[in-house]
């Protein structure tokens, strides 16, 4: 039986009602669906960012709350919708993550930036010069920094071009494929969606409406909700 | 020191501020009340504190200035306390942080003789340390909760990648003592040349050498400043981490206040 990570039971939160779910390890779960049906909040949940209502989550069959917050959220890296960062440059965001845990080697930039197609010229990079687009890609980088088994992304591709998309796309499956990382993303891009989900959730209304393989889900959607929400999108 | 302002000229002062109510009267600035009530009050208030302090002044200093001391520091703390009802403990943190100030305060005076024993002395300077660390600490409440509001999303970011909350705060701490210290600063930086320090004026009107004046006003501008510097550095290292639940998380403040 494949090792199960993440299991949420009868999870509230705010607009979430009654979660239930199952992530085994590997997993490259895709959520979609309308705006404010929860799907940040749901995200926030496996970083401990926020705690249910009511409802348990349990992490490698553990009662989450057993696990060390700094290391939980550590291993299981977010990166939130909006990249919030830090002053000054963009060095200082890139080590932030790791010197909290004293991990932090020279050399680990140039990498970390080659992931997220930036140059090497942006790390000494005011972090307020930059654009929208760049700001995510940070976001991103300062995130894969801390090394995590997990990653967590909150629509991190929504404000780049199509050109940037499919590089960091490309860099992303790399990344889990090489480090067999089990990624939770949320976007609402469905071609992404197809592209790098191995399992798609919809939300709506606070509920797991339809979930199903990736890509085939799309094909046949089962509700009315989910084929109203491909026609749109 | 028999000088005395007589009672007809404290009526003349009527006039005075009438000045500033009769103007918002005729261009409607709408103040009238507001300054009408403040003097009013402000006036009365000065009366009864003068009959108080007479009183106390009469007991012995050590009944006396302990009880006035008291009073000063528990209306004090009520004041500063307004600035972040909605966060837990803070009367606390402002109570412990005015007792400890103003004992550290007294220590150095007293030791080093600086200023008697006498409520004279000890009552209206100890007014201005705690009166002065009481604003220090409003401001740095305020300071503090606006930083964290404007901050929310790096505080998130930052405790999403692992910080604890004393790591995620450094930044939203640092601004708060920051925004607190550089006005008092500045006041010592110009402290005689833009305005003659109140409690100097108060001794020279009072027929004391100039010098002499100097050396008090000295010891109390720098026993001020050293207060309020401890006042926006206690607040800040005490009150941020209420602003995080037990698994450091941050509270939503405005949720509670809100209902
Ligand atoms: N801190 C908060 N306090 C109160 N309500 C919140 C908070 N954060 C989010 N909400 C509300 O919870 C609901 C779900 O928000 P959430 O951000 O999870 O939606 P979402 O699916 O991510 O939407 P979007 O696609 O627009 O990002 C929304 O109605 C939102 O207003
Ligand atoms: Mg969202």
């Amino acid at each position: 039986m494949a090792e199960s990570i993440f299991d949420l039971k009868h999870v509230r939160k705010r607009v979430l009602k009654d979660i239930n779910l199952s992530i085994q390890k590997g997993e490259r779960i895709m959520i979609f669906g309308p705006s404010g049906s929860g799907k940040s909040t749901l995200l926030h949940l496996f970083n401990r960012l926020e705690d249910p209502d009511s409802g348990q989550i349990f992490y490698y069959g553990e009662p989450i709350d057993s696990y060390d917050i700094p290391q939980l959220r550590k291993k299981n890296g977010i990166v939130l919708q909006y990249p919030y960062l830090f002053p000054e440059t963009v060095l200082d965001n890139l080590k932030y993550g790791p010197s909290l845990f004293d991990e932090w080697q020279s050399g680990n930039e140039d990498k970390l930036l080659d992931y997220v197609n930036l140059p090497k010229e942006y790390l000494d990079k005011p972090v307020d010069d930059l654009s929208g687009g760049e700001k995510q890609r940070v976001s991103l980088a300062r995130t894969l920094a801390n090394q995590p088994e997990i990653l967590l992304l909150d629509e991190p591709t929504s404000a780049l071009d199509d050109q940037n998309i499919e590089s960091i796309e490309e860099d992303l499956m790399t990344l889990m494929d090489s480090k067999a990382l089990t990624t939770i993303m949320v976007t609402h891009n469905l071609h992404q969606a197809k592209r790098l989900g191995t399992r798609g959730l919809f939300l709506a209304d606070g509920m797991i409406k339809e979930e199903g393989d990736l890509p085939g889900m799309f094909d046949q959607p089962k509700t009315d909700e989910l084929q109203k929400f491909i026609n749109v999108n | 020191m028999e000088r005395d302002v007589s009672n007809f000229s404290l009526l003349v002062l009527i006039v005075f501020v009438m000045i500033p109510f009769t103007i918002s009267y005729f261009y409607q600035l709408g103040l009238k009340k507001d300054i009408l009530w403040s003097s009013i009050r402000g006036a009365i208030q000065l009366f009864l504190i003068g009959l108080i302090l007479t009183y106390l002044f009469n007991l012995k200093p050590l009944i006396g200035i302990p009880i006035m001391l008291s009073v000063m520091i528990t209306i004090a703390t009520f004041h500063a306390r307004k600035k972040g009802k909605e966060l837990p403990n803070v009367f606390m943190t402002v109570l412990v942080g005015l007792i400890t100030i103003e004992i550290i305060v007294l220590a150095l005076w007293l030791s080093f003789d600086m200023v008697s024993f006498t409520p004279e002395e000890i009552i209206p300077m100890s007014g201005m340390v705690i009166g002065n660390s009481m604003v220090a600490m409003g401001l740095s409440l305020e300071r503090m909760k606006s930083e964290f509001e404007t901050n929310h999303g790096k505080i998130l970011a930052a405790l999403s990648l692992g910080a604890t909350p004393k790591q995620a705060s450094h930044l939203t701490v640092r601004r708060t003592l920051n925004a607190a210290l550089i006005p008092n600063i500045d006041q010592l930086k110009t402290i005689g040349l833009v305005q003659l320090p109140g409690m100097m004026t108060g001794l020279i009107l009072g027929g004391i050498e100039p010098i002499v004046a100097i050396k008090y006003q000295l010891v109390i501008s720098i026993s001020i400043f050293s207060s309020v510097s401890l006042s926006a550095i206690i607040v800040s290292m005490v009150m941020y981490r209420f602003f995080y639940n037990q698994n450091m998380q941050l509270v939503d403040f405005q949720k509670i206040k809100n209902g």
